[in-house]
């Protein structure tokens, strides 16, 4: 059975009927397919033979399935679970408390270690709903270039979802948060760096937005870290150098290899000013789990057919059947790939999960919008190693996200807080963030202080005079009068076999590396339910989506033989093509502007703020 | 347009491109013939002023055809009614949206403003409102900054009051944001001169603008020393008579001697990092020089020979005009 209760769906979001204006051709309202096992009831029985199986909706498993499926291919995309999205998915305080318990009855595959602590504040008749909240196991953040956002144009499933754009990137140092300087309008007007600074932090930019074409600068450091790198070669300034590393870079640690960093150093100001002064975008009502889903409808469009709730019970590579729990069959001719989250009972093959990521979730009685800039709700915040009172080795990052997000009701937000430290060690860090996250947040906005009319006087001849006692008294008592209420806690570890920061390696699904690896895909081992098939990469704690078009592509092309025509889609569209349908001999003349309208090829991302400004930028991929 | 597939044309929708053009060249002409018959014949009515519309939609360029239209407006004026200036402005916003750089478009913009009947400061106050706008899009389109020029002059006319200071801290809104902007530069210039010129201020009030302006060079030249539009005004500004005459002479001199000291570091610094040094650098210092001979200011050691010579270097394409420096 389906899930009873979940948030409502993208498409439930949009009005569902279609508008046909006057002499237009166009669909004025864009209907947003529906999907089965949401607005459609899940089909009674699958296909008996498909090209491609697909096991889990995850981020990387649904760009794949859109991409076979607009190719041509025909595909079964199946989830264990009684929603989409499996390790990217978007669920409700009652879906965490499934998915909480599940993990714990290791029932989830490369996930462990999950705690929860839940409020009173939640729960049917209780101040707020369940699925009030949408929660991301993903959390991640678009950057304005990338291939993702390229896929999602091209694909048009951004026209699926809504996009808000984050500038604000904080950096965490003395206690303190503070914002970057990262363009050059930031340098010229900042009142505390040093002309030096300046010019170095300069120096850099230029540098680094062409750094591939300027290897006499980098080589000689090539296998050295980025931050000796900066140090050495720009003379910048401990802080500087963290801003960049930790903050523009989202790099993990201070050994970042120099060409690493420079790369995701260069991903964030490439990013900056494509559509406005921001660098990235985040998905409102939920992030990966409304994109993955997003790819899932495109596919259902494409002809992929769908079914949760659909577990794989075994594969047999020579008969080419693959068998689910519920008896059903299906001949796959091509591949099967499956997240390692669905793997079936007697698995052998899921490669070696040697990473870690461990993350917190915590649900938030405050807005935060002072965290916030206008008419944005979210924010990110990364605390580089060593600013946290528990000496963190590892950064931690963390993404806040407000109400205005869709994903939380008005006067709360979601922490995300993430870190590749493992063990007891990341207990601690996250704690520690957490907590310098909430004094933050009570000193940003709280009122106790400014208004104490009884510590100081002016005297008759205009001088203030400070009343000691009180103020001694003032410092004593000072108990912020509010804390910061959680309505729920989460953390957990997940285990992925994608190094930190490093793309998906396409050597983990290669057939032919039979000798290195023992859990190579080719080996047969017999009793094995899995025997042939190809597994996903968990994610990693990457926070952007770099890694998932990668991924998809290497294995589009295992499948395909070539990546050429990845999501080489054409629209039958009724575009206003400057060629006419048919001129008609007879002189009828379909009098055109003699300047062209670009208009069609001009994308609207749906980027808005709170209160839907108009959005003034075009898009250039 | 990045990321749009090209489209690739079969021979087939080639050829019938190709008749739709020489449709549509015919049509064009046809049009052009027709208005410019009743240009000859004068006729100045509204359907001739609607013809006119017709050729700026398809060629906002044809100027001859401008001309005609306000020939046309001036005949009609007495019998217009009220909203017809506002649509003739509603009229050039249009074209002006489709291409933000053509002269004749905001030639008859400003024509129109300037014939509006009762016109009060109000519409001005508007245009300068749409300029920031424009301004805000494109900080470089040097037709947006001549323009607004122009506003202001009939503003401060109308107003009978100057705008200097206030310009002056827009200019300075406008490079902050982007130190490479020659055009907001170059409105520097005009305006300091202006509140020089029209002794808007005091003595005090210009020293201390001045000595601010010194700092904010220094903060320009060392956040992208790259930056042609920053070295040449900082060139103006040292060379410029009005600083000499604010500053005492020690003052003066000790501003070159800053900017020296600060220039040279500069150019050390790129040599070390680049291997090359900065030929905007060189070029400066030589100003500074010379202006320190001109007071009189004794120079320990001179340097112009040495940078000439780097330059010629640097920079062979001059080399002939450093060569004739050298000489002299």
């Amino acid at each position: 059975m389906l899930s009873p209760e979940r948030r409502t769906s993208m498409a439930e979001r949009r009005p569902s009927f279609a508008n046909f204006s006057g002499n237009s051709n166009h669909i004025d309202t864009l209907m947003v397919p529906h999907l089965a096992g949401i607005e459609d009831p899940l089909p009674e029985t699958t296909p008996e033979k498909v090209d491609v199986l697909i096991a889990g909706t995850g981020l990387v498993e649904s760009v794949l399935a859109a991409a076979l499926a607009w190719q041509g291919s025909t595909v079964l995309h199946v989830d264990c679970n009684d929603y989409y999205g499996d390790s990217a998915a978007t669920l409700t305080v009652d879906q965490i408390k499934n998915w909480v318990n599940r993990v714990n009855n290791n029932d989830i595959i490369s996930y462990n270690n999950a705690k929860l602590y839940l409020s009173k504040s939640i729960g049917p008749s209780c101040k707020y709903a369940s699925r009030d909240f949408g929660i991301d196991l993903s959390p991640k953040i678009l950057f304005a270039k990338s291939d993702l956002l390229s896929i999602l144009v091209k694909s048009r499933v951004h026209q699926y979802l809504e996009f808000q754009s984050l500038s604000t990137f904080h950096t965490y140092e003395n206690d303190s948060f503070e914002k970057l300087t990262n363009t050059k309008q930031d340098i010229f007007t900042d009142q505390n760096l040093s002309l030096m600074t300046k010019r170095n932090l300069m120096k850099f930019l230029k540098f680094v937005l062409n750094w591939e074409e300027m290897p006499e600068i980098w080589q000689p450091y090539a296998d050295k870290s980025i931050t000796q790198f900066l140090f050495d070669k720009f003379k910048l300034d401990k802080p500087q150098v963290f801003e960049l590393v930790f903050s523009i870079g989202l790099c993990c640690s201070i050994d970042t290899k120099v060409p690493l960093a420079l790369h995701r150093i260069r991903r964030y100001l490439i990013s900056y000013d494509v559509y406005g002064p921001f660098p990235v975008l985040y998905s409102k009502y939920g992030g990966a789990g409304e994109v993955s889903q997003g790819f899932c409808r495109s596919a259902a469009v494409a002809g992929a057919t769908y079914k949760l709730n659909e577990k794989l019970y075994s594969y047999n590579p020579t008969t080419q059947v693959a068998t689910f729990t519920d008896g059903s069959k299906v001949t796959v001719t091509e591949k099967i790939i499956m997240s390692p989250t669905q793997a079936p009972e007697g698995n052998q093959h899921i490669p070696d999960q040697k990473y870690e990521a461990n993350r917190m979730v915590c649900l938030v009685e405050k807005d935060c919008k002072e965290w916030f800039s206008e008419d944005e709700s979210a924010a990110v915040v990364v605390f580089p190693p060593g600013s946290l009172k528990s000496g963190n080795k590892h950064v931690v990052q963390t993404l806040i996200l407000g109400a205005g997000s869709e994903c939380c009701p008005q006067g709360t937000s979601i922490w995300y807080l993430s870190t590749t430290e493992s063990g007891v060690r990341a207990e601690m860090d996250l704690d520690a963030a957490l907590e310098a996250l909430e004094i933050s947040i009570v000193r940003e906005s709280s009122n106790d202080i400014t208004e104490n009319n009884d510590i100081v006087k002016i005297s008759e001849d205009g001088r203030p005079i400070v009343n000691s006692v009180r103020l001694g008294q003032s410092f004593k008592e000072y108990i912020p009068r509010e804390s910061v209420q959680h309505l729920m806690k989460l953390s957990y570890t997940q285990y992925t076999s994608t190094p930190p920061f490093d793309v998906v390696n396409p050597a983990l699904f290669d057939n032919d590396e039979l000798n290195n690896r023992a859990n190579s895909v080719n080996k047969f081992i017999p009793n094995a339910s899995d025997n042939g098939i190809i597994y996903t990469a968990m994610p990693s704690s990457e926070i952007s989506y770099d890694e998932v078009v990668t991924a998809a592509k290497v294995l589009y092309e295992k499948i395909v033989g070539s990546d050429d025509d990845f999501f080489d889609v054409d629209f039958e569209d009724e575009d206003n093509d400057t060629v006419p349908q048919g001129a008609s001999v007879n002189g009828a003349i379909s009098y055109e502007n003699a300047i062209d309208d670009d208009d069609d090829d001009d994308v609207d991302m749906g980027i808005r703020g709170d209160d839907s400004n108009e959005f003034v930028g075009q898009m250039e991929i | 347009m990045h990321g749009v597939k090209r489209k690739q044309y079969s021979r087939e929708i080639l050829k019938q491109k190709h008749l739709q053009d020489q449709l549509k060249i015919k049509t064009y002409k046809e049009l052009v013939d027709k208005t410019l018959d009743t240009r000859d014949n004068k006729i100045f009515t509204s359907e001739s002023l609607g013809l006119t519309s017709k050729v700026l939609e398809l060629n906002p360029e044809f100027n001859t055809v401008w001309n005609y239209r306000r020939d046309i407006i001036l005949h009609l004026r007495d019998t217009a009614p009220t909203e017809f200036w506002e649509n003739e402005l509603q009229f050039t916003m249009e074209k002006l949206r489709r291409f933000p750089k053509v002269y004749w478009i905001w030639n008859h913009r400003i024509w129109v403003l300037n014939n509006f009947p009762h016109a009060t400061t109000k519409i001005w106050m508007v245009e300068l409102a749409i300029v920031d706008k424009l301004l805000s899009m494109d900080a470089r389109n040097y037709h947006g900054w001549h323009y607004r020029r122009l506003i202001i002059k009939k503003l401060e006319t109308l107003t009978d009051k100057s705008m200097n200071t206030e310009e002056l801290a827009y200019v300075t809104t406008i490079i902050n944001k982007n130190i490479s902007n020659y055009s907001a530069w170059h409105q520097r210039v005009q305006l300091i001169t202006n509140l020089f010129e029209e002794h808007e201020l005091k003595k005090e009030e210009m020293k201390k603008m001045v000595l601010e302006e010194i700092l904010y060079i220094t903060n320009a030249i060392y956040t992208d020393a790259d930056d042609q539009s920053v070295w040449f005004y900082t060139k103006w500004f040292l060379e410029n008579e009005i600083v000499r005459l604010i500053l005492t002479g020690d003052e003066y001199i000790k501003m070159l001697e800053d900017m020296n000291n600060n220039i040279v570091l500069i150019n050390n610094d790129d040599l070390e990092f680049s291997g090359t040094e900065n030929s905007w650098c060189l070029k400066i210092l030589i100003v500074i020089e010379d202006a320190l001979k001109s007071t009189g200011h004794a120079v320990e050691e001179e340097h112009t020979k040495e940078y000439l010579k780097k330059l010629i270097e640097l920079d062979p394409q001059r080399t002939k005009r450093y060569l004739h420096l050298l000489s002299k």
